[in-house]
């Protein structure tokens, strides 16, 4: 076991940090730590993501805590050689403020994780998924035993309902209480699933999860099966994350050898197993009652409710079906107790929330925040501000059916309630922060763009409606628009609202609603003046080089692939518009910021 | 062709109720047939016993003629597959001896078959003509 | 029981039922497209969305799927629900802009013009799942399904591609509200436009029929098609028919019951059957929904039938000129020699309804009157004088159809024929040709002849034992015949030879005692030797096996049962038996007879 190490090196294994070299840096501390022959005196441990995703690859030292930023397998030998060696700390590897650019080498002080509050992502990062003795070293399965031998289920319930934990999949409904319902449904048969599609596109939250802390979400479903009297769960995983699969499988397989999943678990009479359906690359699916329809093997075309799926879900049993991040926050709920946790969060939203944050601020990646922490806490101090010095102009939350929020909404704190009021949604947690380059008409159509390919196209508002608001928001884009499209979007997309069949539908106005309501001006000004003012809408901008900038160096010239500009050396350069295809190269490789837009 | 007005005598045992029935509207209807058939009616073909078939050409007939309701549909239901049998196991007998079988002619006429009639008469009268006199047949016009 | 309130006024509903469903029964109008009462509830047209203003989901919800609660309150035409069923209304219109059905609902809502920009003039299809819920739920057939997702969303069989397990039912194309499906028949069906048949697989024939009660024909319907075609795996497939009955008289599972009855007399009606006029195809029949018989006329002209007795053309007009044609099939070496003997009568009456019911202009083509009976002749000199009916003396020869004109969906019928007493060809065009066509024997009369032991007259019809003394008996004693099983023959003689046939059957029964025949077999009980080659001859089982007398067993012949045929006399080895009244010697005698020389 662990005894006799001295030093745990965690080495993340997400994808973020895999496509950023940590395989081959892993290979080279192996390699180096044999070298140095401190093979049994430091363990190098697999873990899943901690969060910190610009930073990686990501490296964590134990029992010191010192967190490494961007570690390669060049930095390796010094690593060993300071660190594990030595106990000293290599500087260069530290994480740095924006600002400032002090170094803070312990990660508990840094300010990404200092205001974060780590309860569902609470071993993410810091143990080996795929070894359950680890999860139970750290607490795991505690929950479970103290279920199985000291409660009832419907003290279960009631504690649950007391936490006031609220479904995490983003309809935010209280889990308690659907608990309950599913409880009380008439009959012997009932199903649990868990809903890892995570379709929001960018969206990482639940993958971390499945990826970092497969157990959690495992025990919390038992729990609730013991709960709602269901043998059997269906853990519910888009393809499109073989990791989070692998991690997943590994873990069933574990839990069952150990008896804390299967037949008799932990000795008692109850059973309880999971099987695991993949999806096949929908969004509509992670829509509850087209998830339903998946695992029964139809097309994920969703179903009225009432019926609800405690009521009438798989084959016609009760279902009840959370996302994993709620069924990950029911061990911490039993074992740390109801009252604990709804001392965390808002009046109405206990708890804490996952954000991928992401955007135009530093510090990108996966952050866990009691609710009711405000935007600017959220962007500045965890995002640690925005990249590049540039203004903060809005931050959409709750994916691609979320709502942009505005820079003078920033103070609002971040629970359910308030976003619904602000014309978004919580949603699974997505935060995309944006510039003063972003496009708010381009965005909202961005998101259409997505949300018409995504609609399962059963009903007639999100099928026809999108297709039409997509059509005019194009046109603006375009420089095509009218004044009166305004009105017909205004017209339509709140009856899309009210009356499509599934939350799809319903939420799919959100971009354009909360756009048009906050950033109305921007519309007009692509309309009337047939201008986009963040130059992003490729008819209506023009790239052109700001002459007291240019030195003539002639990169863009040699760049471009339409040969649209010209110039002498150390000349001012031209960009002839008639032939530019707005395609932005001379902007992005222009070291002197010489190209402008407008 | 013509044996110095040679006539043959045909005995015709036919069925009540389908041959009989269609020479008797063959009759009635005029049609032209030879003369030479003389017809014992029975009640169905299946009463004729090869013993009246020997008599018969035995006592000068020149061709016999059988004939009775087409195989299934004998209004005794099977009355005339017996005479299908016993006439078939005749023919043999019938060469055997130097009478020839072509002197014995089984038909299968329907009751509403009543121009076949007529034909059959005149293809066996014919038949016969070119056969020339049964072995057995005395010279009534000697005597 | 629960109580709702709708619109502000207090309704009752069952457990169960659907806003929708306790809407329509308190006589609330609530526009639907994607419910049909045979099918699951659907909710994706969203067209009937009401709004819940207290006790359930508050906002709009679709009232054909949501079921009913205690205190629910519902409007279904608040603001809300207004402008979102103009909303659905006008997007279904941009999508669909020729579909009738779509521009009426929406002209209710204020819309006559598509408010946006539509690109699929042509699209029929408004993707309200009729026709694969019909063909999931109902037919069970499981072909049609969706395909793609969001726009591209489309009705189709897997991979868009024909498939053997769509069994041609058509219940797709009925279903589908804005007619975007067509049943197509493969080229190897034999295409009858038949449009005076049934309607569907469930029908009363007419209103005439006997018992006046629906059949399912089993070869079309549905659920018993399925039931053949996998082999019992699938029994219960659709069974519309049996849902909405209520009186709940359908029974899939009746069994046909064979019954077993001793009975002495039997009078075979067994009728006849029209001949089909294609098997001499320059009458064209079958080409032209135009063309029928005269049969399917008189369906056409009856009151009870689909055009409530009016007479209309497959386009559903009245027809400006008619040609009805005598002797087809009948008369004629190429098909039936004889003279079907009502159909000059009922060709008459049938000109005479054309004039009756329409203004077109009538050519009767006939060989000759055969107008024979009382009133007959009368009835003929009366319509040969009337107005607009013209009659030619001179076959009509052929029937060809030409191509159609102006939009319309059949061409017109030339019947060309010959003109005898003017002695020239004759060429119309009409409307509707109605072909006199022959009557003929059933199909099976043949295993009726062998059930009964009747023989078949040349023209087909069972044999009358004689022709001019005995019409309605056979040459089986207790089996008579009724109609026209024994030959053409119009209501009038139908009834008296009936009746006939009636009354001899009767005075059969009424007897109490049956004489028979005194020519019957017996068996000398000296000679017999016991072979029992007479007993496996007899054909109705009249001679028995009595054992134990002279120690060897003799046969016995039971003359209840005896026909007389002789056939066992013929065989008997021993010469035992005597055919009575046709014995041995009176047959020798005969024969012998015959060549008796003259004393």
């Amino acid at each position: 076991m662990t005894e006799q190490y001295r030093a745990d090196v965690l080495i993340c294994t997400c994808p973020a940090c895999t496509k950023a070299g940590a395989p081959e840096m892993q290979h080279a501390l192996k390699a180096e730590v044999e070298r140095r022959g401190l093979a049994g005196e430091v363990r190098l441990v697999e873990t899943g993501s901690r969060g910190f995703c610009s930073m990686g690859p990501v490296v964590i030292i134990r029992p010191e805590g010192i967190l490494y930023c961007q570690v390669h397998d060049v930095d390796v030998p010094e690593l060993v050689e300071e660190t594990l060696v030595k106990g000293r700390i290599v500087e260069r590897l530290t994480y740095k403020e924006p600002e400032t650019h002090k170094a803070i080498p312990h990660y508990d002080e840094i300010p990404f994780y200092d205001k974060q509050m780590r309860v569902v992502t609470r071993n993410c990062g810091l143990i080996n998924p795929q070894n359950i003795e680890e999860y139970i070293a750290v607490g795991g399965y505690q929950a479970l035993g103290k279920v199985l031998t000291s409660m009832a289920p419907k003290e279960i319930i009631e504690e649950v309902k007391k936490s006031g934990l609220r479904g995490r999949g983003g309809a935010g409904f209280p889990t308690g209480r659907k608990w309950e319902f599913t409880r009380n449904a008439p009959g012997d048969v009932k199903y649990l699933v868990a809903n890892g599609d995570e379709g929001d596109p960018g969206a990482f939250m639940d993958r971390s999860l499945m990826e970092g802390d497969p157990h959690a979400i495992l025990e919390g479903m038992t729990i609730g099966a013991y709960a709602m009297g269901a043998h059997k769960g269906y853990l519910y995983v888009r393809d499109e994350y073989p990791l989070a699969l692998r991690n997943l499988n590994i873990a069933m397989e574990q839990a069952r050898e150990y008896g804390l999943l299967g037949q008799g678990i932990l000795g008692s009479s109850f059973d309880f197993d999971v099987q695991i359906v993949r999806g096949a690359g929908a969004f509509v699916c992670g829509e509850e009652t087209a998830l339903l329809a998946s695992v029964e093997g139809h097309a994920g075309n969703p179903r009225p409710r009432p019926p609800y799926p405690a009521q009438s879900g798989l084959w016609g049993k009760p279902t009840n079906i959370n996302n994993v991040k709620t069924w990950a926050n029911i061990p911490v709920v039993i074992s740390r107790g109801a009252d604990w946790f709804n001392q965390i969060g808002t009046e109405t939203s206990k708890g804490t929330m996952i954000f991928s944050l992401v955007g135009k601020v530093n510090n990108t990646g996966l952050v866990e925040v009691p609710m009711g922490i405000t935007l600017r806490e959220l962007v500045f101090d965890v995002g640690g501000g925005m990249r590049d010095g540039k203004q903060f102009k809005a931050v959409q939350t709750g994916g691609p059916s979320g709502g942009c929020i505005p820079e003078e909404l920033l103070d609002l704190p971040v629970d359910y309630e308030h976003l619904k009021e602000a014309g978004s949604i919580m949603g699974s947690g997505g935060m995309i922060v944006m510039d003063e380059n972003a496009c708010m008409v381009d965005i909202a159509r961005y998101f259409l763009d997505f949300l018409k390919d995504e609609s399962c196209g059963k009903c007639t508002p999100c099928r026809e409606g999108i297709r039409q608001m997509l059509s005019i928001l194009t046109r603006i884009t375009e420089g095509q628009g009218e004044m009166g499209d305004l009105q017909v979007l205004e017209t339509l997309a709140p009856v899309v609202k009210e009356a499509s069949l599934c939350g799809l539908g319903q939420t799919a106005p959100n971009p354009v609603l909360s756009t048009l309501r906050y950033f109305r001006d921007e519309y007009v000004t692509h309309i009337v003046d047939h201008k986009c003012p963040a130059g992003v809408c490729k008819e209506l901008i023009e790239y052109y080089v700001i002459e007291d900038l240019c030195t003539g160096c002639g990169v863009c010239r040699r760049k471009c692939p339409q040969e649209a500009i010209s110039g002498e050396k150390k000349e001012v350069h031209v960009i002839d518009p008639a032939l530019c295809i707005k395609c932005g190269v001379c902007f992005d490789v222009c070291k002197f910021d010489a190209v402008g837009v407008r | 062709m013509s044996n110095n007005g040679f006539e043959p005598r045909i005995v015709a045992f036919m069925c009540n109720w389908c041959t009989y029935a269609a020479a008797d509207t063959a009759g009635v209807s005029r049609m032209q047939q030879p003369p030479n058939v003389d017809v014992v009616r029975v009640m169905c073909t299946g009463r004729v016993d090869p013993a009246f078939i020997l008599k018969t050409l035995a006592l000068g007939a020149d061709g016999v003629l059988v004939s009775g309701c087409h195989p299934g549909q004998c209004h005794y239901e099977k009355g005339n597959l017996n005479a299908r049998r016993r006439v078939t196991a005749l023919k043999p007998f019938l060469d055997a001896v130097g009478i020839g079988q072509d002197r014995l002619r089984l038909e299968w006429i329907a009751a509403s078959e009543a121009p076949k009639v007529a034909e059959v008469v005149a293809e066996f009268t014919e038949t016969i003509k070119r056969l020339g006199p049964s072995p057995f047949r005395r010279r009534q016009d000697e005597d | 029981m629960a109580t709702l309130i709708i619109d502000r006024q207090e309704v009752h509903a069952e457990e169960g039922q659907t806003i929708l469903e306790v809407a329509k029964e308190n006589g609330i109008e609530i526009p639907t497209l994607c419910y049909h009462p045979l099918l699951e509830p659907y909710g994706a047209c969203r067209l009937c969305v009401v709004e819940i203003v207290a006790g359930g989901r508050l906002g709009l919800q679709t009232a054909c799927t949501y079921p009913i609660e205690e205190g629910l309150e519902v409007l279904t035409r608040s603001p809300s629900v207004i402008e979102a069923r103009k909303v659905v209304l006008g997007l279904l219109l941009s999508r669909t802009p020729n579909v009738e059905l779509i521009q009426d609902l929406a002209r209710e809502y204020g819309i006559t013009e598509p408010p946006f920009p539509t690109d699929t003039p042509d699209e029929r299809c408004i993707l309200c799942g009729h026709c694969v819920r019909t063909c999931h739920e109902l037919v069970k057939a499981y072909v049609l399904n969706f395909s793609e997702r969001g726009i591209e969303r489309r009705v189709g069989p897997p991979f868009l591609e024909k498939t053997r397990d769509c069994i041609g039912c058509g219940a797709c194309t009925i279903m589908c509200p804005t007619g975007a499906i067509e049943t197509v028949l493969e080229k190897e069906a034999v295409y009858k436009a038949k449009p005076l048949g049934p309607t569907s697989a469930i029908w009363v024939p007419s209103m005439q029929a006997i018992p006046n009660v629906p059949v399912i024909d089993t070869d079309v319907c549905i659920r018993f098609r399925q039931n053949d075609r996998t082999e019992g795996e699938i029994v219960d497939a659709c069974g519309a028919c049996q849902m909405v009955c209520e009186a709940d008289a359908i029974n899939f599972d009746q069994q046909d019951e064979i019954l077993e009855l001793d009975v002495g007399t039997v009078i075979v009606a067994t009728g006849f059957e029209m001949w089909d006029p294609a098997q001499l195809s320059q009458y064209s029949y079958g080409k032209s929904p135009n063309i029928i018989t005269g049969l399917e006329f008189e369906r056409l002209s009856n009151a009870g039938g689909i055009t409530a007795g009016e007479i209309l053309t497959a386009e559903e007009k009245k027809p400006e000129a008619v040609a009805i044609i005598h002797c087809v099939g009948s008369r004629d070496h190429n098909a039936h020699e004889y003279c079907s003997r009502f159909c000059c009568m009922y060709s008459l009456k049938q000109a005479h309804l054309v004039r009756d019911k329409t203004d077109a202009q009538v050519y009767e083509f006939y060989m000759d009157m055969r107008t024979f009976g009382s009133g007959y002749e009368e009835f003929y000199e009366r319509v040969q004088k009337e107005e607009g009916i013209l009659m030619v003396r001179g076959r009509g020869a052929e029937v060809s159809v030409l191509e159609p004109q102006n939009g319309q969906k059949y061409g017109k019928l030339r019947v060309k024929g010959e003109d005898a007493d003017l002695g020239r060809p004759v060429r119309v065009d009409v409307d509707m040709v109605v072909l006199s066509s022959a009557i003929e024997a059933p199909h099976d009369a043949d295993e009726i002849a062998s059930m009964f032991g009747l023989s078949r007259k040349p023209d087909g019809f069972f044999a009358e034992a004689h022709p001019k003394m005995r019409p309605v008996e056979t040459n089986t004693d207790g089996v008579f015949l009724a109609g026209v099983t024994q030959g053409p023959k119009d209501v009038p003689d139908t009834v008296a030879h009936a009746g006939a046939a009636a009354s001899m059957a009767l005075a059969l029964m009424d007897k109490g005692e049956v004489t028979i025949s005194p020519q019957t077999a017996v068996v000398d009980e000296i000679l017999c030797a016991g072979c029992k080659t007479c007993i496996s001859l007899c054909p109705y089982t009249a001679i028995s096996f009595i054992e134990e007398i002279d120690e060897k067993g003799v046969a016995r012949v039971n003359e209840a049962l005896c026909k007389g045929c002789g056939t066992c006399a013929a065989a008997c080895p021993s010469g035992a038996i005597t055919a009575r009244h046709f014995t041995d010697q009176q047959i020798l005698a005969q024969i012998e007879g015959l060549f008796r020389v003259p004393a």
